[in-house]
C-alpha cells in the first residue's frame, strides 16, 4: 500500500515560493489502478516524483508498504526505485547509446543480476510488448511508440509491485495510447499497482479510479 | 553486453572525437617521460660503460675542484713522479705535459693543443679503446714523430692531413707517423683535437718541465680509493700545500657522473610532468563534459535504480580506461621517440649511445597514467553521483 501524510512540495526559486503540492494525503492500495488527472502546473508530476522515489518532500511523508521513505538512506532509495517500481516517463528517457535490449536489461544490471539471466529476460520483456523484433534497435532508430513500449519493459525489468506513468501516452498517437493502455491494463491484471497520470479522459476513464488534481491538491 | 566496461566503452566511443584527444593529451605526457628519462639512461649508460672499463685508473691534477669548477695551481715535478713510484699497488705511472701550441701545415697556421707522455702508458690509455685509423702509435725514441686526432687531421687545416706529411710545432718539425680513429663521446675531447707527442718531444717543444696530469694505473681495482689518498698525500707534502693534488679514481668519477645524471633526469621528470598536469587538466575537462552531456542520462540511471556508488564507478571506469589508453600509447610513443632522439642526437654530436627503456619506466608511466586518469577522473564522477534523479530527468 501506498500512504502519503500531508506531504507537501515547495520549490524556491530566489524570492519566489511555488507550492507544488499542499498536504496532500492519499492512499493507493495493493493492485490498483489509479489514474490522476488534472490542469497543466496542478502537481501531478511532482507528486509522482515523490511517490516514485525520485524526489524527496519538504514537509509530510511516503510510505510504500509501511516503510517511511523520508527515512531512507539514499542506497535505500536506490533500491526501492530499482526493485520495487518500475517508472515511465513521458519523454521516453532511454539512454540512446545502448539498443532495446541492453535498456531494458539496464536496471538487472544494476540490481546485480547475471548476463545471462538479464539478457534472457530482457528479451522476453521485449516479446511481450511486441518488439521482439526490434531488441538491436537503438532508441533513434524506433518510433515514439516503439520507444515508450521498450521504456515499459524496462520499467518491469525487476518485477516491480508498482507501475508509475507521468503521461506515458502523452508523446504517442492516439491508437498507440490505446495499446500502451492495453498493456498497462494487462499488468494491473497480473496484481500490479498502477499510477497513471494522464490529459486524457478517455484513458482515465480505464482506470479504476481517478483523482482529479488542482493547485497542488488533490481533490476529493 | 551491459557489463559496466560495455557502458563506459559506449560513452568514450559516443564522444570519440574528444575522447581520442584526451589519450593523446595524456600519451603525450607519458611519452615525453619515457623518452627524456630513456634518453638519459642511455647518455648515462654510454658514459659509464666505458668509464667502468678504466675502473683501475686514477687521474692525478694539480688543483682544486670546488663544486663544479677546477682550479690549476701550478704543475708537478719529476720527483713527484719518483715517489709516486714507491707507492704499492700501483701497476703504472704516465706523466703529461699539455700546452697550446703553433702548429703550421703546408703554411697555414693553427693553435693546437699537445700531449705529451710516456709512449707505452699513454698509448695504454687511447690506443685501445680509439684505435688508429692510419699508420701507427708512438714509441719511446720518437723524438720528432707524432700522432694526431681525427679533428687535428681532418678539419684544423685546410688540407686533410696524412701518415708522414709534417707539421711545425712551435717552430720545430715533427712527422705524422699516426691518426686516430673518430673517438666515441667519452674519448672525444681527449683525443680528436690533440696531437700527442712522446713526454721528452713534448718538453722540448713546448719548452717546459712541468707536468700537468698524472695517470696511475693500479693492481686492484678495490684499493684504487686508498691508493688515491695516498698520491695526493705524497704530493702535497712534497708541495708543502694541503690541497695540492687532487687524486680521482674513476669509480668516483662514475659516481659523479650518476650524480649529474639523476639531476639531468629530475629536470626532465620535471618538465614531464608539467606536460601531465596539463593533460589532467584535459581528462578532467572531458569528464567534466562528460557529466554534463549525460546530465539526463546520470538522472535516468538514478531513476531506474542504479546507486551513487555505480555511477561513481562508472566514471571513474571510463577515466581509467582513458588513460590507461593514453598510457600504453604514451609508453610505445615514448620507447620510440627515445631511440628516434637518441639515434639523431648520436648522429649529429658523433657520438655512439641508444637510448635505455627500462621497464620500471615504463610501469612508472602507466602507473602515473592511472594514477593521473583516476584523480582527475574522481571530481566529475562525484559530481556525477550526487545529481538528483528528479534534476536530471528533468533536463531534456
Ligand atoms: N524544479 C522546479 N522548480 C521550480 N518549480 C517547479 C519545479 N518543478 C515543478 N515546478 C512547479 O511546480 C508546479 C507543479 O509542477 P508539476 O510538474 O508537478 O505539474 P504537472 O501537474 O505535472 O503539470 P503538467 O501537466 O504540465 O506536466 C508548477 O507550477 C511548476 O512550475
Ligand atoms: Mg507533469
Amino acid at each position: 500500500m501506498i500512504r502519503t501524510e500531508n506531504l507537501t512540495k515547495v520549490y524556491r526559486m530566489g524570492e519566489v515560493e511555488v507550492q507544488a503540492l499542499r498536504e496532500v494525503n492519499l492512499e493507493i492500495q495493493d493492485g490498483e489502478f489509479i489514474a490522476i488527472i488534472g490542469p497543466s502546473g496542478s502537481g501531478k508530476s511532482t507528486l509522482l516524483n515523490m511517490i516514485g522515489c525520485l524526489d524527496t518532500p519538504t514537509s509530510g511523508a511516503v510510505f510504500i508498504d509501511g516503510i517511511d521513505t523520508g527515512k531512507l538512506s539514499e542506497n535505500g532509495l536506490a533500491e526501492i526505485r530499482r526493485e520495487k517500481i518500475g517508472f515511465i516517463f513521458q519523454q521516453f528517457n532511454l539512454v540512446h547509446t545502448l539498443n532495446a535490449l541492453e535498456n531494458v536489461a539496464l536496471p538487472m544490471f544494476f540490481a546485480g543480476v547475471k548476463r545471462e539471466t538479464r539478457l534472457k529476460r530482457a528479451e522476453e520483456l521485449l516479446a511481450n510488448v511486441g518488439l521482439g523484433n526490434r531488441i538491436y534497435h537503438k532508441p533513434s532508430e524506433m518510433s515514439g511508440g516503439e520507444q515508450q513500449r521498450v521504456a515499459i519493459a524496462r520499467a518491469l525489468s525487476n518485477d516491480p509491485e508498482i507501475v508509475i506513468g507521468d503521461e506515458p501516452t502523452g508523446n504517442v498517437d492516439t491508437k498507440t495510447g490505446n495499446t500502451i493502455m492495453d498493456i498497462l491494463e494487462g499488468l494491473n491484471k497480473e496484481g500490479r499497482t498502477v499510477i497513471v497520470v494522464t490529459h486524457d479522459a478517455e484513458i482515465a476513464a480505464r482506470a479504476g479510479r481517478t483523482k482529479r488534481m488542482r493547485d497542488g491538491r488533490v481533490l476529493d | 553486453m551491459i557489463d559496466k566496461f560495455l557502458l563506459a566503452y559506449r560513452s568514450i566511443r559516443e564522444r570519440r572525437a574528444r575522447s581520442i584527444l584526451t589519450v593523446l593529451g595524456i600519451a603525450v605526457g607519458i611519452a615525453a617521460i619515457v623518452a627524456l628519462m630513456s634518453v638519459g639512461y642511455g647518455m648515462e649508460e654510454a658514459i659509464t660503460g666505458e668509464l667502468t672499463g678504466m675502473a683501475d685508473m686514477i687521474s692525478v691534477m694539480p688543483g682544486k675542484i670546488t663544486g663544479h669548477t677546477y682550479v690549476e695551481l701550478g704543475s708537478f715535478t719529476d720527483r713527484d713522479v719518483k715517489d709516486l713510484q714507491r707507492i704499492s699497488g700501483i701497476k703504472d705511472i704516465t706523466a703529461m705535459t699539455y700546452d697550446a701550441a703553433e702548429v703550421e701545415y703546408r703554411n697555414k697556421r693553427a693553435p693546437v693543443f699537445v700531449l705529451g707522455g710516456n709512449a707505452k702508458e699513454l698509448g695504454s690509455f687511447y690506443v685501445e679503446p680509439v684505435g688508429i685509423k692510419e699508420g701507427r702509435w708512438l714509441r719511446e725514441n720518437d723524438f720528432k714523430g707524432c700522432v694526431i686526432g681525427d679533428r687535428v687531421a681532418n678539419d684544423f687545416f685546410d688540407d686533410v692531413i696524412h701518415v708522414n706529411d709534417k707539421l711545425i710545432i712551435n717552430g720545430e718539425k715533427f712527422i705524422v707517423v699516426g691518426i686516430f680513429e673518430k673517438a666515441s663521446t667519452l674519448y672525444a675531447s681527449d683525443v680528436d683535437p690533440h696531437i700527442f707527442l712522446t713526454l721528452h718531444a713534448a718538453k722540448e717543444a713546448l719548452q717546459t718541465n712541468e707536468i700537468k696530469y698524472i695517470m696511475v694505473q693500479v693492481y686492484n681495482i678495490d684499493e684504487a680509493e686508498g691508493t688515491a689518498e695516498e698520491i695526493e698525500e705524497r704530493i702535497n707534502d712534497n708541495h708543502g700545500l694541503d690541497d695540492f693534488a687532487n687524486a680521482m679514481t674513476m669509480g668516483s668519477m662514475i659516481e659523479q657522473i650518476g650524480d649529474v645524471f639523476n639531476i639531468i633526469r629530475g629536470v626532465l621528470v620535471g618538465i614531464a610532468a608539467i606536460a601531465l598536469v596539463v593533460a589532467s587538466i584535459g581528462i578532467m575537462n572531458t569528464m567534466l563534459m562528460s557529466v554534463m552531456e549525460r546530465t539526463h542520462e546520470i538522472g535516468v540511471m538514478k531513476a531506474i535504480g542504479a546507486k551513487s556508488s555505480d555511477v561513481l564507478s562508472l566514471f571513474l571506469l571510463e577515466s581509467s580506461m582513458v588513460s590507461l589508453v593514453g598510457g600504453v600509447v604514451g609508453c610505445v610513443l615514448g620507447a620510440v621517440a627515445a631511440k628516434v632522439i637518441s639515434f639523431g642526437a648520436g648522429t649529429a654530436l658523433g657520438i655512439e649511445f641508444g637510448a635505455v627503456v627500462k621497464p620500471e619506466v615504463l610501469l612508472g608511466g602507466m602507473a602515473v597514467a592511472m594514477v593521473v586518469g583516476v584523480l582527475s577522473g574522481f571530481y566529475p564522477a562525484r559530481k556525477a553521483s550526487r545529481m538528483s534523479p528528479v534534476e536530471a530527468v528533468r533536463y531534456e
